[in-house]
C-alpha cells in the first residue's frame, strides 16, 4: 500500500513537473523604448518558457506572434500604432492575457517613421534612426543620442526588478482580503439563515 | 482547476452558466435550515483552502476541499462552492466572473457525485473506516473535476486525451493531499458530530422533530 502510494506520488511528480498547476497566471507588459517587454508565468514563480505569444489588435485581429525565452520573457517591436493585446495559451485552461496602450511607448515618433518603411524590420530601423546624431543649437551641453540611449537602457535595467516587485505585490493576497472574504461568506449565510427562519415562522404561525 | 477568463468558447460558458443555475436552484431548495451554518462554514473552508499551498516536490499545490463539502452537504454543495468561487474571483482573481458558471459546475458537481457515492459508507460508526472512505471521496472528487475541466476544454476546441492527461496528472499531488486531509476531517466529524454525515432520511427525521418543537414553541407563545 505504501509502495503504491509512493509510486503514484512519484508518477505525479515526474509527469506533473513543468505543468501549470492550479495557480494564477501573471502576464505583464511594459514599454521599453521602441519595444514592448513582457513577462508571462505562474504566481508560484514558474515562468512560461518557450511559449508562443500571439499579438492582437483591439478588434481581435491577429497581428503578429513572438516566443518567450527560458525565463518567460519576451520583447516585441510594434509595427502599427494600435493598442496591443498579448495572449498566450499555457494549456489546461490557463490563458494569459495582457493589454498594452500604445501611447505608453516613449519612442512613438520612431514607430511612425518605421511604419512608413515597411521593408525594414522594426528593430533595425529603430536603431538606425536613433543613431542619427542629435544636432543641438547649444553645442556640447546636450548629450548625444548614443548617451541618451545608454542612459535609457541603464534606467530600464535598474527599474526591471522594481517592476517585477510591483507585479508580485499586486498579486499578493493579504490578510485583509482573506478575512474580508470570510466575513462576506458568513454575512451571506447569515442573511440566508434569517430568510429561512422568517419563512419557517410564517409557515408555523399561520393557522 | 480554476479555468480563467477567455479560455473557453462562448457556448461552453453559457452551457456552464445554465447548469450552474440549475444546480444552485436544486441546492437551495434542498437546503434545510439546520444545514445553513454548516454550508456557510464549508463555503468559507473552500474559499480559504485555495490559499493554503502544500509544497510537493519542486512545486506546490493548493487545497480545494470540495469532496468534504459534497459529503456533508449533498446538493447544497452547489451554493456553498458557488459563493466561495465568486469571492475567490473577486478578491484573488482566481478564475473569473464569465467562467464562474463553468467553474461552479466543474467543482461542485463532482463534489455532489462523490457525496452521493460515499456518504453511506462514511456515515458508519467506525471512525477509521469512515475516514478511509472520506479520503477516497476527497480524492475522487478532484479526479472527476479534472475530467470535467478536460471536457470543458475539449468542447472549446482542445483535443480531449492530451488535455485530460495533462490536467489529471498535474492534480495527482492534490488528490493525495486532499484525500489525506478529507480523511482527517471525516475522522474528526465522526468522532465529534456524526449526525453531520448522516444520510438524508435521518436528517429529514431530525428536521421533522425540529419543526415539531418549533410548532410547540409557537403555540406556547400564542397561549401566553
Amino acid at each position: 500500500m505504501a509502495r503504491l502510494l509512493a509510486s503514484v506520488l512519484l508518477a505525479g511528480l515526474v509527469l506533473g513537473a513543468g505543468v501549470g498547476h492550479a495557480h494564477k497566471i501573471i502576464a505583464s507588459v511594459f514599454p521599453s523604448g521602441a519595444n514592448v517587454e513582457g513577462e508571462i508565468g505562474f504566481s508560484n514563480g514558474d515562468m512560461a518558457a518557450d511559449t508562443l505569444v500571439e499579438v492582437f489588435d483591439p478588434q481581435g485581429n491577429k497581428i503578429d506572434e513572438v516566443k518567450t525565452d527560458g525565463d518567460g520573457f519576451f520583447i516585441y517591436t510594434p509595427r502599427q500604432k494600435v493598442n496591443l493585446v498579448f495572449r498566450a495559451d499555457l494549456g489546461a485552461g490557463h490563458v494569459a492575457e495582457a493589454t498594452f496602450a500604445i501611447a505608453d511607448l516613449s519612442d512613438l515618433n520612431v514607430l511612425n517613421e518605421t511604419a512608413s518603411q515597411p521593408s525594414a524590420s522594426g528593430a533595425q530601423a529603430a536603431v538606425s534612426i536613433d543613431e542619427i546624431p542629435n544636432s543641438s543649437p547649444n553645442g556640447g551641453k546636450v548629450i548625444s543620442r548614443e548617451q541618451e540611449e545608454l542612459i535609457a537602457t541603464i534606467v530600464r535595467d535598474e527599474l526591471r526588478p522594481l517592476r517585477r516587485e510591483i507585479t508580485a505585490y499586486k498579486e499578493k493576497n493579504d490578510l485583509q482580503s482573506i478575512l474580508g472574504g470570510i466575513g462576506y461568506i458568513f454575512g451571506f449565510f447569515g442573511i440566508a439563515y434569517y430568510i429561512a427562519a422568517r419563512r419557517l415562522r410564517d409557515k408555523e404561525t399561520k393557522p | 482547476m480554476h479555468i480563467v477568463d477567455g479560455a473557453l468558447a462562448p457556448e461552453v460558458l453559457i452551457g456552464g452558466g445554465v447548469l450552474a443555475v440549475a444546480g444552485l436552484g436544486l441546492g437551495l431548495r434542498k437546503l434545510p435550515i439546520d444545514k445553513i451554518p454548516a454550508t456557510g462554514v464549508l463555503s468559507a473552508t473552500f474559499f480559504v483552502a485555495s490559499l493554503i499551498h502544500v509544497p510537493v516536490g519542486p512545486s506546490s499545490v493548493h487545497l480545494i476541499m470540495s469532496g468534504l463539502a459534497g459529503l456533508v452537504l449533498g446538493w447544497t454543495a452547489f451554493p456553498a462552492l458557488f459563493v466561495g468561487l465568486l469571492l475567490q474571483a473577486i478578491f484573488f482573481g482566481f478564475g473569473g466572473l464569465t467562467v464562474l458558471g463553468v467553474n461552479t459546475v466543474n467543482i461542485a458537481f463532482p463534489a455532489v457525485i462523490a457525496g452521493f457515492v460515499f456518504r453511506s459508507m462514511v456515515s458508519r460508526r467506525n471512525p477509521v473506516a469512515a475516514a478511509v472512505w472520506g479520503g477516497l471521496a476527497g480524492a475522487s472528487s478532484i479526479a472527476l473535476t479534472t475530467l470535467f475541466v478536460a471536457v470543458s476544454l475539449m468542447l472549446s476546441g482542445d483535443a480531449f486525451a492530451p488535455a485530460a492527461k495533462l490536467v489529471f496528472f498535474a492534480h495527482i499531488p492534490i488528490m493525495i493531499v486532499e484525500g489525506l486531509i478529507s480523511a482527517a476531517a471525516v475522522y474528526l466529524i465522526v468522532k465529534v458530530k456524526p449526525e453531520l454525515l448522516m444520510p438524508e432520511d435521518h436528517v429529514a427525521g431530525f428536521e421533522l422533530s425540529a419543526s415539531a418543537v418549533n410548532t410547540k414553541q409557537a403555540s406556547e407563545v400564542n397561549n401566553g
